[in-house]
């Protein structure tokens, strides 16, 4: 009880720094974690066992992937081909870049999607001489909702890809209906609300349509190759059912066989510049304190009062995850939810399994769990990384965006998206 | 060591009359070449002083030159030294006291060390003042002597920097900061208060970076824009923003008693061509690469 004790307060404490930055959350992640073996909570071996290898090597595969396919130029090259399909029409290029950044974030994940193509929304809008507000706001959206469309797109689906069963095509045949619905409504939701708003000279139109992007195209013969590459990688995932290849050996392979190919010469550089190290070693201080939980039963009790609370049942179960889930990735970092609700879940799992509940009843948890945090976040300005990221882009290029002004749009669309997620899982599952 | 110990009294003199470089050079050659026997003498002497003279300037702004011969074959130290009545022209600089020196290829460090005597004597005016007032070489080496001139072991920033360097106060706009690098044609500027206090480095960079907005920094490239004019939103601020606000604060700096390989290890290992020398807080020069290239290597 005392062990217990102990570790929800290094858990608390690192949370609440977390959640303030009062100091770095890779820092405070693993001052945490190794607090927690310090203090004899955990034995290091057990912490070190409860490191989820796959979702850390599957981090380090991707960013060696983007690494390469940045450099090719690609993105940049498909941002301003997208705001010139739109023929510089302020509402139309919101809306397309819009759906841009929802399936590249789906395949690249928010927060890189979010830095290539935030500096070149600014561009246009400069260019445009409109203010780039509501496009960083839509597109922080489109990322968070595009991330939740696949297993790899967003870090709370590569956590439970990673500590389920579920494959990569389980997850698209599961989220990407609802998220292309909500995507599609949000689309409307755009027209509404900033149909009026954006007035833009036809000089400044013709001086976008001028862009010469094919310029943009660094390493023709590369692209070529990483997009093969990243299509090889997309089917080994989607044949997981067949060839049991785990996820991170199949990122580790793509990124390694780029790195090689393209940048065996800079290796160092790739590795200090391009790998984000805060991230991996922030994950793995994670789910070392998470362990604490684990090892200290107050998972399990907290799980019991949950089955408690809904009295077994598993939609008011469910219901319950999605929209805790939403409510709580939206003014926390999601990742560090997620890692505690995974075990929760998992000890959810064995009580259904006593009780004779059918275990395809866990189905509606895992999906409410990945609808709920990776649409949640899009609920305020610092519900997740990759709004972050994008309001500090902005706000170093003059453009401060307050919480209030993101938040108005935020709810709005956040509020759509989990009551879709709600009538999605509602009738699909039970 | 003490720098009288070096010097000989026959070739320290006084010149009482006008005369031009090239003629005071043909004194010293004169009195060097009946004393000492060199493998080199006479005008083609007198040519290779005037040529390194005509490499960098071998003037400092304290009034004194040192032109410098590195001889082969020959295997001493000799220091010529000449006080001329009336100021001689080094490419606008009055130079009131003349050091020849003739030494062989390998004496570098002493070479070296003697300068850094010869420079810290320089600048003090009273000194200078003094020895401007000997008229007769014996009294001159009395003179030293009696300074008591040491030659240091080490050579050490102060030696070498620029000690009055232009700078500007963080309150100033930008077309201020223009105009200064515009007119004494420098690309970085130490940052000051009223008192000296160092805050900071400008530099044309920060300047430039004004009219570049912070997201296009963000992009791989930028080969695609065209017509982008980055220096419409510089115009713009120009009369707007401080050199406070783009200021760098953050800076490296040396302190004047830092020896020259270390300001050549920061310069290389920081990339950075320009320092400030500060001490106790309060900026007292700067050095740059090139200082150091002409003042130290290149002699």
């Amino acid at each position: 009880m005392t062990l217990m004790l102990l570790a929800l307060v290094i858990f608390g404490v690192t949370y609440v720094m977390i959640i303030t930055e009062w100091i770095n959350k890779m820092l405070a992640a693993m001052i945490g974690g190794f607090l927690i073996v310090l203090t004899g909570i955990l034995k290091q071996g057990n912490a070190f066992a409860a490191i989820d290898w796959n979702v850390i090597f599957f981090l380090i595969g991707m960013m060696m992937v983007i690494s390469v396919m940045r450099e090719t130029g690609l993105f940049l090259y498909l941002a301003i081909k997208t705001a010139k399909l739109a023929k510089g029409k302020p509402l139309r290029v919101t809306m397309y870049l819009f759906l841009a950044t929802a399936v590249i974030s789906a395949f690249l994940g928010s927060v890189t999607t979010i830095m290539i193509l935030v500096p070149i929304a600014m561009l246009i809008a400069a260019e445009l001489k409109i203010t780039p507000v509501p496009f960083i706001v839509t597109m922080i959206i489109a990322s968070n909702f595009g991330g939740a469309a696949t297993m790899i797109g967003d870090p709370p689906n590569i956590m439970i890809g990673s500590a389920t069963d579920y494959t990569f095509l389980d997850f698209i045949f599961n989220l990407t209906p609802p998220v292309l619905i909500i995507t599609l409504s949000s689309l409307l939701l755009i027209r509404i609300i900033y149909r009026k708003s954006m007035e833009v000279s036809n000089q400044a139109r013709a001086r976008l349509m001028e862009y010469n992007e094919k310029n943009l195209i660094q390493k023709p013969k590369m692209m070529v190759i990483s997009l093969i590459v990243v299509a090889l990688m997309l089917t080994a995932l989607s044949l997981q059912g067949v060839f049991k290849f785990e996820t991170a050996t199949v990122a580790m392979s793509a990124g390694l066989f780029l790195l090689l190919m393209n940048s065996r010469k800079k290796i160092e550089q790739v590795l200090v510049k391009d790998m984000d190290w805060v991230t991996i070693f922030f994950f793995i201080g994670l789910f070392m304190i998470v362990e604490s939980l684990v090892e200290t039963g107050f998972i399990d009790a907290l799980a019991n009062r949950v089955l408690k609370v809904t009295h077994n049942e598993p939609r008011s179960t469910a219901m319950a995850i999605l929209w805790i889930s939403g409510v709580f990735s939206s003014i926390v970092d999601n990742v560090p939810f997620v890692a505690s609700m995974i075990p929760l879940l998992e000890k959810i799992s064995s009580v259904f399994q006593a009780e004779h509940i059918p275990q395809a009843m866990m189905h509606p948890m895992w999906w409410s769990l990945s609808l709920g945090t990776c649409l949640g976040g899009n609920g305020t300005l610092i519900g997740a990384s990759a709004n972050i990221v994008a309001v500090g882009i902005a706000g170093r290029s003059g453009y401060h965006i307050s919480f209030k002004e993101y938040t108005k749009i935020g709810v709005i669309f956040t509020l759509n998206a989990m009551l879709i997620s709600t009538v999605y899982i509602w009738f699909r599952y039970f | 060591m003490l720098l009288a110990s070096l010097l000989d009294s026959r070739l320290m003199y006084y010149e009482p009359q006008i005369k031009t470089r090239e003629e005071i050079y043909r004194d010293m050659v004169s009195r060097i070449c009946r004393n000492y026997p060199l493998p080199i003498c006479g005008s083609e002497l007198v040519k290779l002083v005037l040529e390194r003279d005509e490499e960098t300037s071998t003037a400092y702004p304290t009034g004194l030159a040192i032109p410098h011969i590195r001889m082969e074959g020959f295997n001493d130290t000799l220091i010529s030294v000449c006080v001329p009545a009336h100021h001689v022209d080094y490419e606008g600089t009055h130079v009131s006291v003349i050091v020849l020196i003739i030494t062989n290829k390998s004496a570098t460090k002493l070479y070296l060390n003697i300068v850094a005597a010869l420079l810290k004597l320089s600048k003090d005016r009273e000194a200078m003042r003094t020895l401007g007032k000997v008229k007769d070489g014996h009294y001159i080496l009395t003179t030293i002597k009696q300074m008591g001139i040491t030659i240091k072991e080490k050579l050490t920033v102060s030696d070498i920097m620029i000690s009055a360097p232009v700078t500007i106060t963080p309150e100033a706009k930008l077309s201020e900061l223009g105009d200064l690098m515009n007119k004494h044609d420098i690309a970085v500027l130490p940052v000051v208060d009223e008192n000296k206090k160092f805050l900071g480095e400008v530099n044309v960079l920060n300047l430039l970076k004004v009219g570049v907005p912070d997201y296009l920094m963000m992009m791989t490239n930028l080969n695609f824009l065209e017509s982008f004019e980055p220096l419409e939103k510089l115009f713009e601020s120009e009369d707007i923003v401080t050199v406070g606000e783009i200021m760098n604060k953050e800076c490296e700096v040396l302190s004047p008693d830092a020896s020259i390989i270390e300001a050549v290890f920061l310069m290389i290992k920081h990339e950075k061509r320009f320092y400030s020398v500060v001490d106790h807080g309060t900026l007292v020069g700067i050095l740059t690469s090139m200082d150091v290239f002409g003042k130290v290597f290149k002699v």
